[in-house]
Formats: C-alpha cells, sequence, structure tokens
C-alpha cells in the first residue's frame, strides 16, 4: 500500500511541476525570441552628431584610395546593406575571397567577419580601408584626407574632442552601424500573438527549423546565431578551401569552420554563405538538405535531413518571414572638399 | 487504489493538455526541456531516434561538439519526463476451435524518465514505471527500474565511451524501447525457458566507439535469470557496423552490422553446470530519401539441456524481420513488417508475424497509434494458434 501511495504522490508531483517548467523557455538554446535593444560598448556611447558623422563616412568614396569605393559600395542599402555578388569586387576591380556579410543588425554579433577576426564593429570598421583589395587606402592618408575637408574636421572636434584620428573614424562608423538594425519581423509579431503573422507554411517551417531540420541548435538566440563557429562543409570541397577560423587561432580543428551568421532579414541578402556559393534560400536548404559537403570536420550535427519538398518550402517560408521592417536611412549630404584638400589619389 | 487511478488520469488529462497547448515550443521530455529543441531534433518519429538523436546518445547524452555547453542536471530544468499511452485495444486468440476476445480502453502503462548530465563525461538515463496495480482500464506494471545507467564518454578518445549499470544493450541494432510498433520484434524475443531475449534490458558494463562510420560495442553482461550470482558476470558480446553514406543509418546513410553473443545459463530444471549458448545476428538499415527498411537475422545455438528433456540435440534455430517504414512528413510514419522465427528443430515450432501500422503525430510529443497485428504459432498440428491484436492509442511523452 505504501509504494502505491508513494507512486500517486511521484505522478501528482511531477505532473504539476512539469506544468510549472514547460511554460517558462528554460532551454540552454536561448528563445530565438525578439531582438533586445542593441548593446553599446560603454566606452562609445551613441550620439546623434556621432551616428550622423558615421553615416557619411560609411557612404562616402573618398575612404578609398581611387576615391571610387565606399562601406555602401558593397554594403549597399538597397541589396540588404550587403550586396549581390557572391564574392566582392573592391578597389580597381580586385575579388575578394569571401561573401559579404550584412550590416543589418551586426550590432548583435559578438564578433565580425565570417572568421571573428574582428572583436568589435570598432575594431572592424577600420579594416576595409586599409584592405588591400577593399578599399586600399592607408589610414594615414584617409586621417590626412579627412581633416583637409572642413566639413569633416569640425565634426570630429564636436564629438571627440580632437582632429579626425583612426580611433574615432572607427567609433563614428560603428556608432552608425548599430543604427543599422530592424525592427519586427512576421516571426516577432507572430510570437507576440498575432496568429495571422506568419503563413501556415512559415509555421510549419519554424516547427522544421526548430525539430527535424535541427537548424537551431546553431541558429539559436534572438539573431538566430550561436555566435560560434562551425564547419557545414561549404567550398570544402574546393582545392584551396578557405580555412575560416583556423587562419585567426592556427588551430586545426578550427579548419572550415566559419561564424554562424544572424538569419533574420536573410532573404535579403543572396547569395549565401562566406563562399556566395548558394544564390538562393532554397539553394541553401538544398544544400542542408544533402548534409552539407564531407570532410572531416564537418560538424557533427550536419546530416542529411530527408526533406520533402513541401517541407524545404516550408522552411524557405519561415527564412523569409524573418525579414524585418528595415531602418529608414537615406545616404546623407557629404561635407564639401575644403580649400585644403590634398586630392584623393595617389 | 482510487488515488493512483487519479493520479493517472490527471496525469493523463494534463499530458493531453501539455501536448494540444498551441505554442508548438513548449511542452517536450527531458533533453529537449534541457536544450530547448522539439523532440523531432533527435527523433524521427518518437520514439525512433535520427541520426542526429543517435549520434546525441552515443556521446553520452551531450551535443557532439558542444560538450564543453553542456550543463548538468543542476543547471537544467529537473530532469524528468513521462510516458504513458492510453487507448483502444482489441485482441483476440484462436487455438484451434476455441477462440476468445480481450477488448477495450486501457491505460498501456506510464514511464517516469530521468536523464542528465552530472559532470563532465559523465551522465545518466533512468527509466522507471511506477508499481501500477492491474484494474479495468489499467495494465498493471511492476515497479521495477527498467533502465538505470551511468555513461563516461569523451574518455579522450571517440573510440572509447563506457556504459555501466541496466541498460538496452547495443546487441539489440534496432532498439526495442524506441521502435515504431508496439508488438515485439519476434526474434529479439526469442530465448530458451528461462533465457535472456535479446529484447531485454541487462546489467552490465559496455564500451562503445566510433569514428568515421565505423562503431564498435562490448560487453559484459550478467545474463540470463538462471545464473546465480557466484556465476559473476557471464555473458559477452561484441557488435560491429559500418555505415555507408553521410548518417548513422537511422534515417540517413546505409548502416550493416554483425553481432556475436556468448552466454552461459542452467537450466531451468536440475543442477547442470553451466552451459555456454551462442548467437550470430545480421543486420542492416536501409535509406533511401523517406523509406528506411530494417532487417536483422539472427541465429541461436543453445545446448539440449538448456531447452529441457524433450531435445535429444543441441538446439539451433534462427529468424529474422524486415520492417519498411515510410516517413512522408513529420508528422505521419507508416510501418510494416514481417517477424519469422524457425524455432528448433525438436519443438516444430515456427513463429510468423505480420504488423501494419501507422502514427500520426499532432504534437512532437503526441502521437495517435494505429496497428493492427497477427501472430502465428507454426505447429505440427492442423489448427495453428493464432492472435491478432487491433490497436487505437494516443502516446504522449511530456
Ligand atoms: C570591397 C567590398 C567591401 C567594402 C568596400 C567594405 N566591405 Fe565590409 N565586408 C566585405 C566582405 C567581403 C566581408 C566579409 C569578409 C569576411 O568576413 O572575411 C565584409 C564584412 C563586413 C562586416 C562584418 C559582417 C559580419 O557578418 O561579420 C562589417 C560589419 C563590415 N563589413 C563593415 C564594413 C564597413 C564599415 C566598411 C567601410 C569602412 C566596409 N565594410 C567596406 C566587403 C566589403
Ligand atoms: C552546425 C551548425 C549549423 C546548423 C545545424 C545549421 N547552420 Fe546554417 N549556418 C551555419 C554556419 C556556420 C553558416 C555559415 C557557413 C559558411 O558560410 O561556411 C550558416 C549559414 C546559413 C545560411 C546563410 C546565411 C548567409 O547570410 O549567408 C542560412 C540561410 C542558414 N545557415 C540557414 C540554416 C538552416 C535553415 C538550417 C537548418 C536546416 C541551418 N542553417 C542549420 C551553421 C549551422
Amino acid at each position: 500500500m505504501k509504494g502505491r501511495w508513494a507512486a500517486s504522490l511521484l505522478a501528482m508531483i511531477l505532473v504539476s511541476l512539469t506544468l510549472t517548467w514547460s511554460t517558462g523557455a528554460l532551454g540552454q538554446f536561448l528563445a530565438n525570441g525578439p531582438l533586445p535593444p542593441v548593446p553599446v560598448p560603454p566606452d562609445n556611447p551613441q550620439t546623434d552628431a556621432k551616428v550622423r558623422l558615421g553615416a557619411q563616412l560609411y557612404f562616402d568614396t573618398r575612404l578609398s584610395a581611387d576615391n571610387t569605393i565606399s562601406c555602401a559600395t558593397c554594403h549597399a542599402p538597397k541589396t540588404g546593406w550587403s550586396n549581390p555578388h557572391p564574392t566582392d569586387t573592391g578597389i580597381r576591380g580586385q575579388v575578394g575571397g569571401r561573401n559579404s556579410g550584412t550590416i543589418l543588425n551586426a550590432a548583435y554579433m559578438r564578433v565580425q567577419f565570417w572568421d571573428g577576426r574582428a572583436a568589435t564593429l570598432e575594431e572592424q570598421a577600420v579594416g576595409p580601408i586599409h584592405n588591400p583589395i577593399e578599399m586600399g587606402e592607408t589610414l594615414e592618408n584617409v586621417v590626412r584626407k579627412l581633416n583637409g575637408i572642413p566639413g569633416y574636421r569640425a565634426q570630429f572636434n564636436t564629438v571627440f574632442g580632437t582632429d579626425a584620428n583612426p580611433d574615432g573614424i572607427a567609433k563614428a562608423i560603428a556608432a552608425f552601424e548599430r543604427t543599422v538594425v530592424t525592427g519586427p519581423a512576421p516571426y516577432d509579431r507572430w510570437l507576440a500573438g498575432e496568429k495571422s503573422a506568419m503563413t501556415p507554411a512559415a509555421v510549419r517551417g519554424m516547427n522544421l527549423f526548430n525539430g527535424k531540420g535541427h537548424c537551431s541548435p546553431c541558429h539559436s538566440g534572438p539573431a538566430f546565431s550561436d555566435q560560434g563557429y562551425h564547419n557545414i562543409g561549404a567550398g570544402m570541397d574546393r582545392k584551396d578551401p578557405d580555412l575560416g577560423r583556423e587562419v585567426v587561432t592556427k588551430d586545426p580543428r578550427d579548419r572550415g569552420r566559419f561564424k554562424t551568421p544572424g538569419l533574420r532579414n536573410c532573404a535579403l541578402t543572396p547569395p549565401y554563405l562566406h563562399t556566395g556559393s548558394e544564390k538562393t534560400l532554397a539553394d541553401v536548404i538544398a544544400y542542408y538538405d544533402r548534409g552539407g559537403i564531407a570532410n572531416p570536420n564537418l560538424d557533427p550535427l550536419m546530416l542529411p535531413l530527408n526533406l520533402t519538398s513541401r517541407e524545404k518550402a516550408d522552411l524557405v517560408a519561415f527564412l523569409e518571414a524573418l525579414t524585418g521592417t528595415q531602418p529608414n536611412i537615406t545616404p546623407p549630404a557629404l561635407p564639401e572638399a575644403g580649400p585644403a584638400q590634398e586630392g584623393g589619389s595617389r | 487504489m482510487k488515488t493512483l487511478r487519479i493520479a493517472l488520469a490527471a496525469a493523463i488529462a494534463a499530458a493531453t493538455l501539455l501536448a494540444l497547448r498551441p505554442d508548438p515550443t513548449g511542452a517536450v521530455p527531458v533533453f529537449a526541456r534541457k536544450y530547448g529543441l522539439n523532440c523531432t531534433n533527435c527523433h524521427s518519429g518518437f520514439p525512433r531516434l535520427n541520426d542526429w538523436g543517435q549520434r546525441f546518445r552515443a556521446n553520452g547524452y551531450r551535443l557532439p561538439d558542444r560538450e564543453n555547453e553542456e550543463k548538468t542536471v543542476l543547471e537544467s530544468p529537473p530532469p524528468f519526463a513521462l510516458r504513458t499511452s492510453h487507448g483502444y485495444t482489441y485482441e483476440r486468440f484462436e487455438n484451434g476451435a476455441e477462440g476468445t476476445n480481450a477488448s477495450g480502453f486501457r491505460v498501456h502503462g506510464l514511464d517516469v524518465l530521468s536523464a542528465g548530465v552530472i559532470a563532465p563525461h559523465v551522465s545518466y538515463l533512468m527509466v522507471y514505471p511506477p508499481q501500477l496495480a492491474e484494474s479495468r482500464g489499467v495494465q498493471g506494471q511492476e515497479g521495477t527500474i527498467e533502465m538505470a545507467s551511468v555513461v563516461f564518454s569523451g574518455l579522450g578518445s571517440p573510440w572509447l565511451n563506457v556504459r555501466a549499470g541496466r541498460f538496452e544493450p547495443a546487441y539489440a541494432a534496432f532498439s526495442v524501447k524506441r521502435h515504431l510498433s508496439i508488438t515485439p520484434y519476434e526474434i529479439y524475443d526469442y530465448a530458451f525457458p528461462g533465457g535472456s531475449p535479446f529484447s531485454e534490458t541487462q546489467e552490465g558494463i559496455e564500451v562503445t566507439g566510433s569514428s568515421r562510420g565505423f562503431a564498435y560495442a562490448a560487453g559484459l553482461l550478467n545474463g540470463s535469470a538462471t545464473n546465480r550470482s557466484s556465476d559473476g558476470p557471464s555473458d559477452a558480446y561484441a557488435r560491429a557496423s559500418m555505415v555507408i553514406g553521410a548518417g548513422e543509418g537511422q534515417t540517413a546513410g546505409q548502416r550493416i552490422g554483425v553481432t556475436g553473443y556468448l552466454g552461459r545459463a542452467r537450466p531451468l530444471e536440475g543442477l547442470t553446470d553451466l552451459q555456454t549458448y551462442s548467437r550470430l545476428g545480421v543486420d542492416a538499415s536501409l535509406n533511401l530519401k523517406q523509406v528506411n527498411l530494417a532487417a536483422q537475422w539472427l541465429y541461436g545455438q543453445d545446448p539440449k539441456a538448456l531447452w529441457g528433456p524433450g531435445f535429444a540435440d543441441d538446439a539451433c534455430w534462427s529468424g529474422f524481420f524486415a520492417e519498411l517504414s515510410w516517413q512522408p512528413l513529420v508528422e505521419c510514419v507508416a510501418f510494416a513488417r514481417y517477424d519469422l522465427v524457425n524455432g528448433p528443430a525438436a519443438n516444430e515450432e515456427d513463429i510468423t508475424r505480420l504488423t501494419g501500422g501507422g502514427r500520426y503525430y499532432f504534437a512532437d510529443n503526441l502521437a495517435l497509434h494505429l496497428e493492427y497485428s497477427r501472430r502465428t504459432l507454426d505447429t505440427p498440428a492442423s489448427d495453428d494458434p493464432t492472435e491478432d491484436l487491433a490497436t487505437a492509442r494516443l502516446d504522449i511523452g511530456f
């Protein structure tokens, strides 16, 4: 008799506990909830003047060696703050090795670039300027050019209390990038209770994303990225594959690992993967369905999915439901070249 | 008794409610709750594991390659889950002219599961069906620990993981605890009188490992209940398998395996010395898109003493099953199976079973299970005894 009492008590306790637990999202993987406020580093607070300055720098081709390329050339607002080329064409038509990331919500990523070689937007921002195949300019030259433009010089002094310098350039661009964030997507509205915000296909796609598709362990959190690095095999069948994270860490275990990109707004930023090799979201899904490209370092969670064509379409519908309201940013008027300007090209 | 029934009813009602909640990302059993994942991450038609779930299990209930992010049971939601199924079952037994029926709405048991990571490299899994007394509408069950094992994994090499305690040994290439149908794999249920069939959980220790598609398992077990405790661990087995193509052979990749088993047991009656018996198994799990073919062949050789006085020669028997399943969508899976056991020549009894069924998932963790199965015992007599089973159940995990 005692045993039975114990058993029924146990059952009762379990039922009530389970009821309580399952109402809260307690999982180890952060739920793919709405985006929180943009994280801002304490040493670079947002101010309107700084953001305005950053916007001008972002759209200004004078930051490049031959005055032809700005950040916006490769990260154009019209094309999802990214660009439609598999890999980028920078200064003097040189082609880089990787697909450009998007600036949209980059502020939510804990590291920047596919291989995470820059920790912050500040650290990242001056990189392209002196990357020989992106903007191909030296920082010294850029600083000199900017200080030769009275409009810029004045703004730098107002915002930072000094003339333009690499630190100020980085901080201003980063502050601007922190405004390039998107508002609620149909998915967020659906989460908030507006059940008509997502189509039935997108809802099915969401269940696949969290289930049979095994996407959410990597694409977790509000930005749909675990902020980690994984080898999903992209480009690993090439003769001379991009080693990805290994380039930074020199650890062979990191071979072919790339940062998990966030997936919000991904419908706006084809082509996909660091190789830019998948032209559409349907292609990306087909790539996952095959289980990626086999290589010795392939993530153990990459497996063929046996998705049906309806399921593939459902997943695409879900990814499309992650497109948020876009930031309303138009290219600002740029300061006129002043009399003291030394000329853009060398 | 009444309290128990009320508790059970409450459990089922709560489970159904939870499972049917409109929010599809909530009610999920122990691992799913821990990671915040859907059941279908690890199951292709729960309780069957998919390749992802198989890797997770093989890795000691830790996500491969993310072991250092793993939370322990203390840091995770309480590590319990329940599974119960209830529904209508119709059974008919026919033996010559005699026939009996048994049918009705029943609760088919309740499992309490607990699992989690205890420390880096150490995790556990426990399945406890609490004692239920047989009564109208409730199928009785003994309150024994069905499984309780500790897994030591990631011990420096992918070739060394250790599982100890009571568990389902790796010689059952197709888990009996996680198969799609309710009716048993006949060949896994087959044994000499008092012997332990493959379908039983066992106490012992098992080492496993895998790398690049190759896997092995070997273990020492207490084995048959007819051993005396002084016999010590008496059974040993080894298994090797390989997968061709990406996957684990569960729903992707083609897996073939071979198993050998050596056991020692005493006859039920008489004080004979320990007798050594053996098993040899070959299995395959083949996948083509949404279709899986699971096949197992098993051969057994037992000393005549184990089968009892009627046996003049050692007993050789064999059998197989082949199960075809098709999962056109996550929400549904259909299966059909043929079971055959060629019993030892001396007892002239063969078993055949034909089974068909399907599961429809209203939610990840709530399935409607339909199954029909007919088992025939082929005997020298003209009328073979048959058993028919038809059932419609709800299967709930939460
Ligand atoms: C020639 C084209 C080009 C130009 C010009 C360019 N970028 Fe990029 N950008 C890229 C490419 C390609 C990547 C990805 C490279 C990588 O990850 O290794 C990238 C990555 C980034 C990222 C990281 C995104 C992520 O998901 O990790 C940020 C932020 C960024 N760029 C900002 C800028 C800023 C600010 C400028 C102007 C100062 C700029 N880019 C100029 C091509 C360009
Ligand atoms: C093992 C971790 C992992 C899993 C599982 C995973 N992803 Fe990814 N995902 C990544 C990584 C890493 C990249 C970038 C890889 C690269 O470019 O080499 C990526 C890239 C993508 C991209 C391209 C984004 C862009 O801007 O180029 C999309 C879309 C995507 N994943 C969707 C999915 C979907 C849908 C699933 C489930 C079917 C999924 N991912 C499963 C890690 C993962």
